[in-house]
């Protein structure tokens, strides 16, 4: 099949819009969960902003409620996922020596359908009845019809559901990948944690998904086709949204913060030369959590009037969480223990990650005991609890992985002593942001209020709050002009530019060649490449004799799919208003949405994709340049 | 692996599975339908929770036909065994035998869907609308879900159908029939939930 | 029409294994059965109501784990993660049944 040439290969915007590489995919989520990190970051320092002083009137209340909103839906599903999904795409094919995905069409179409959903999302800021503003939790029955009048919660509605589809089949692809793509000896327990957190991660997302994808699609019906699943009066129940949301909503949390501990582990392994302390113990926990996860949605309902039975069963399921993440965090200080530890950037943030997600995971026990949570609820306590976890965890997750792996990706080193100087400024900001929040909290300051009046002695506090938010946002810039400055400069990453990597991804050129591994290498043992190098070996003994290596070819069916689906979501939000040409005719532009999807599904399904095939004389000469 | 040095009749004996590319799919698709369980489980127990709001409406133990029902278990039934006899063509490599079966069960397919279609008709002359109650609401968007799946098979079946009598049978096209068919199977299991918690238990008064 | 020539296939040296439309016919008039008893159990009506309802529900259940192992091939070797999978998938649902019979009220 020599004559598999014959594939198109595009270049610059056609590339970046067909490609069905992973590696290429992770840059355009990092790009993609980066913009939205910023627009997200705009909207909480807007929030900050409108709080800095009593009875302020930055923005209006209508205004703040769908900051508010939009500040947390962005972070969480439009930022903090897809960089997730960056960091996953760019490395865990590679820490498992697999060529590819195990559908990297599949893969991209993930990625536009979460672009696409974000986008829809976003779009409702430019519209005359705004963004959603219903919280982001979309509580009924204020996310209803009857209280949310504008086109809001449609937005919502239905630009989660899109990115939530991209979502649960980015996650499919993931399992299939690290169950059936694993190089020869690669075994379940050799796999790097990073590796082994994302496993959960996707398993999380395949299970919790769903849940979300039907509550939104009941509350999409509630909106647009006057159902009746959470309205009250006519014998639906708002109970009923709260527990499916959370039902998705707490494997969500740990979707997010699973991929960070794995992403903590890496580096501080690494920068300890050392093996990570008690790895199998490590898996168990995670799988444990991944577990747990699910059966504790009920403790954000604690208030709710559950009853003390099931109260006292939910109080005490998410305290055995504590259990295995103290596992956790004792084996990363038993890792550094006895090491020689270099506190590179990355390392910095995972350093800090420890102590931080400590002081996040004691406040969740505390919140987790039901009578005390009758106290904390819906005050500022739980906005420090969620942002300790989720910022000083995740967050500082992804900061140290991107530190990390960028040479990985990019094949240039970020700035070291700028990357200091960005840790610092943004890990300060962070705790004088937050910290600060749990007394606000305890003293009594309702978490969603627009403003709160003077003499309350929240003053000060919301005073250094606000101190500590621009704080981080100084961070974050740094660390963008961090990325600008280092693509200026040169490529010339080694391919083990730490000098200690202990995984896969180091044995390999900064950035790697499309099939990644010219020959599958042969795994022997946990920490692959360390192993080869503690056995005076320059690099992995290859598994197979350089042979041709097949490609799958690049498509713009996947973009044409999401746009499908982008355009569905307009004519279903519209339906009602938009009365020109003839009655309903979102319901017409909805079809026709659909046909684009439907019709390149069925495009897609018919011609196969034979793909092409790089020959052993082409690596030969890769290998040169690189 | 080239999909062409397989000249028909040489096939192995699971041709699904003799590609990476065919065990992936089939394992990433029973992944899926782990996903499509709590879909499935969460509109079940959206419909349990809303099943007794029915306000002006009518009851389910008026309104559900027993006799309609048990007609459209029936074809769904036996449509998932003709789905089986086509997997059983595809591992003996009788292409025809596979494309006959695969009618069949688009046919029964088709069948379920009409009743269904006349039954939501029936259902909304008897006052019984998406709108009425949260009952309704519930129901219609249970059982709607698993119709579209229904209809959303039929298509990719007969899809497959096409691609079948044009590229013959191959280590490209099996795994398309092989997952087609674990999906008619689900849709069958999903319908034996939906007929007892819904139909059969909206009987018992 | 494929069960009457079983014998005379399984001569055929395209055929490795034993799979015969047998065990699947027999399947489907177990499930056939299955459906008929619930059917039945409410027909009957006058019974206890949740008699009925684990009778009916056994029968469902019983039916879902016949068509499983033996139409979708659940029983057969080199299925783990499919099992795990789907059994995560049905232990996920099950909590929501859960919370959605005792933890929703008005």
């Amino acid at each position: 099949m020599a004559q598999g040439h014959a594939v198109k290969r595009y270049s610059g915007l056609m590339d970046w819009l067909t490609t069905v590489d992973h590696k290429k995919i992770g840059i355009l989520y990092l790009i993609a969960g980066g913009f939205f990190f910023l627009v997200g970051g705009l909207e909480a320092l807007l929030i900050r902003i409108q709080l800095w002083k009593p009875l302020n009137d930055f923005v209006s209340a209508d205004t703040y409620n769908e900051l508010i909103t939009m500040h947390g839906t962005t972070m969480i599903f439009l930022a903090a996922m897809p960089m997730l999904f960056a960091l996953m795409n760019a490395v865990v094919p590679l820490q498992i020596g697999a060529r590819d995905v195990a559908f990297p069409f599949v893969n991209a179409l993930g990625f536009w359908t979460f672009f696409f959903g974000a986008v829809l999302l976003n779009v409702s800021w430019f519209t005359s009845t705004g963004a959603p503003a219903a919280g982001w939790t979309a509580y009924a029955p204020l996310s209803g019809p009857a209280f949310s009048t504008g086109h809001g919660m449609d937005y919502y509605v239905l630009g989660l559901q899109i990115a939530g589809i991209g979502t649960l089949i980015g996650g499919i692809n993931f399992l299939v990948t690290i169950i059936n793509m694993r190089a020869p000896g690669m075994t379940f327990m050799r796999m790097p944690l990073f590796t082994w957190t994302s496993f959960i991660t996707s398993a999380l997302i395949l299970f919790a998904f769903p849940a979300l994808a039907v509550g939104l699609a009941a509350l999409m019906f509630d909106r647009v086709f006057d159902a009746n699943f959470f309205d009250p009066n006519n014998g639906g129940n708002a109970v009923l949204w709260e527990h499916i949301f959370w039902i998705f909503g707490h494997p969500e949390v740990y979707i997010l913060i699973l991929p960070a501990f794995g992403v903590i582990s890496e580096v501080i392994s690494t920068f300890s030369r050392k093996r990570l302390f008690g790895y199998s113990s490590m898996v168990f926990a995670t799988i444990l959590i991944g577990f747990l996860g699910f059966m504790v949605w009920a403790h954000h309902m604690f208030t709710t009037g559950l009853g003390p039975v099931a109260n006292a069963l939910f109080s005490i399921a998410t305290m055995l969480i504590a259990v295995p993440t103290g596992i956790k965090i004792f084996n990363w200080i038993f890792t550094m223990w006895g090491g020689s530890i270099k506190f590179t950037s990355a390392n910095l943030y995972a350093v800090g990650f420890i102590p931080t997600f400590v002081m996040g995971g004691v406040t969740g026990v505390m919140l987790a005991a039901a009578p005390a949570d009758f106290q904390y609820h819906d005050t500022y306590f739980v906005v420090a609890h969620f942002h300790y976890v989720i910022v000083g965890g995740l967050i500082l997750g992804i900061f140290s992985g991107l530190h990390y792996w960028w040479p990985k990706m990019f094949g240039r080193i970020l700035n070291e002593t700028l990357g200091k100087w960005t840790f610092w400024i943004f890990y300060i900001g962070f705790h004088l942001t937050f910290f600060i929040q749990h007394f606000l909290g305890l003293l009594g300051m309702p978490r969603r209020i627009w403003t709160y009046l003077d003499g309350l002695g929240f003053n000060e506090m919301n005073l250094i709050s606000t101190i500590g938010a621009i704080m981080m946002g100084i961070g974050t810039i740094m660390f963008i002009l961090n990325v600008v400055i280092t693509n200026a400069k040169p490529q010339n990453a080694a391919d083990d530019p730490w000098e200690d990597g202990r995984t896969l991804e180091w044995t390999i050129p900064s950035p790697p060649p499309e099939y990644n591994f010219k020959q599958t290498p042969l795994v022997r043992g946990y920490d692959a490449y360390w192993k080869e190098k503690m056995d005076g070996h320059k690099g992995m003994t290859p598994a197979e004799p350089i042979g041709s290596i097949h490609m799958p070819s690049p498509s713009i069916l996947p973009f044409t799919m999401s746009l499908g689906l982008f355009i569905t979501g307009f004519g279903l939000m519209y339906s009602r208003d938009w009365t020109f040409i003839t009655e309903h005719i979102g319901f017409y532009v909805a079809g026709l949405g659909l046909l684009i999807t439907f019709g390149s599904m069925f495009l897609r399904s018919v011609y196969d994709d034979h793909g092409f095939h790089i020959e052993p004389e082409e690596l030969e000469d890769k290998g040169v340049k690189a | 692996m080239s999909t062409h040095s397989h000249a028909e009749g040489h096939l192995p004996h699971e041709p699904e599975k003799a590609t990476l590319e065919g065990r992936n799919k089939v394992l990433g698709f029973w992944l899926f339908l782990g996903g499509e369980t709590v879909l499935f489980g969460t509109l079940f127990s959206a419909f349990l929770a809303l099943r007794h709001q029915v306000l002006d409406g009518p009851q389910p133990s008026e309104l559900f036909k027993l006799s309609l029902v048990a007609a459209a278990t029936a074809i769904l039934l036996t449509s998932s065994l003709t789905s089986v006899f086509a997997i059983q063509a595809l591992h003996n490599h009788n292409v025809k035998a596979l494309i006959n079966w695969l009618i069949v069960t688009v046919v029964l397919g088709l069948g379920f869907l009409g009743l269904e279609i006349y039954e939501f008709y029936h259902y909304v002359h008897e006052g019984h609308g998406f709108t009425t109650s949260a009952f309704s609401s519930s129901f219609y968007t249970l059982v709607g879900f698993h119709g579209a799946h229904v209809a959303f098979g039929i298509f990719w079946i007969s899809s497959i159908i096409g691609q079948l009598m044009k590229k013959g049978l191959t280590v490209v096209t099996a795994p398309k029939v092989y997952v087609a068919g674990m999906y008619w199977h689900f849709i069958d299991v999903v319908w034996v939930f939906i007929f007892t918690v819904v139909y059969l238990m909206g009987k018992v008064v | 029409m494929a069960s009457n020539h079983s014998t005379a296939e399984d001569q055929r040296p395209v055929r490795h294994n034993s799979e015969g439309p047998k065990k699947h016919i027999i399947a489907f008039i177990f499930s056939i059965l299955l459906t008929l008893v619930a059917f039945a159990a409410v027909a009957a009506g006058e019974i206890n109501k949740s008699f009925i309802y684990i009778i009916i529900m056994g029968c469902a259940m019983l039916q879902v784990f016949v068509q499983m192992a033996f139409w979708m091939h659940m029983k057969d070797r080199g299925h783990l993660f499919a099992t795990v999978g789907i059994l995560m998938g049905v232990f996920i649902a099950f909590t929501c049944i859960i919370m959605a019979e005792y933890w929703v009220w008005w």
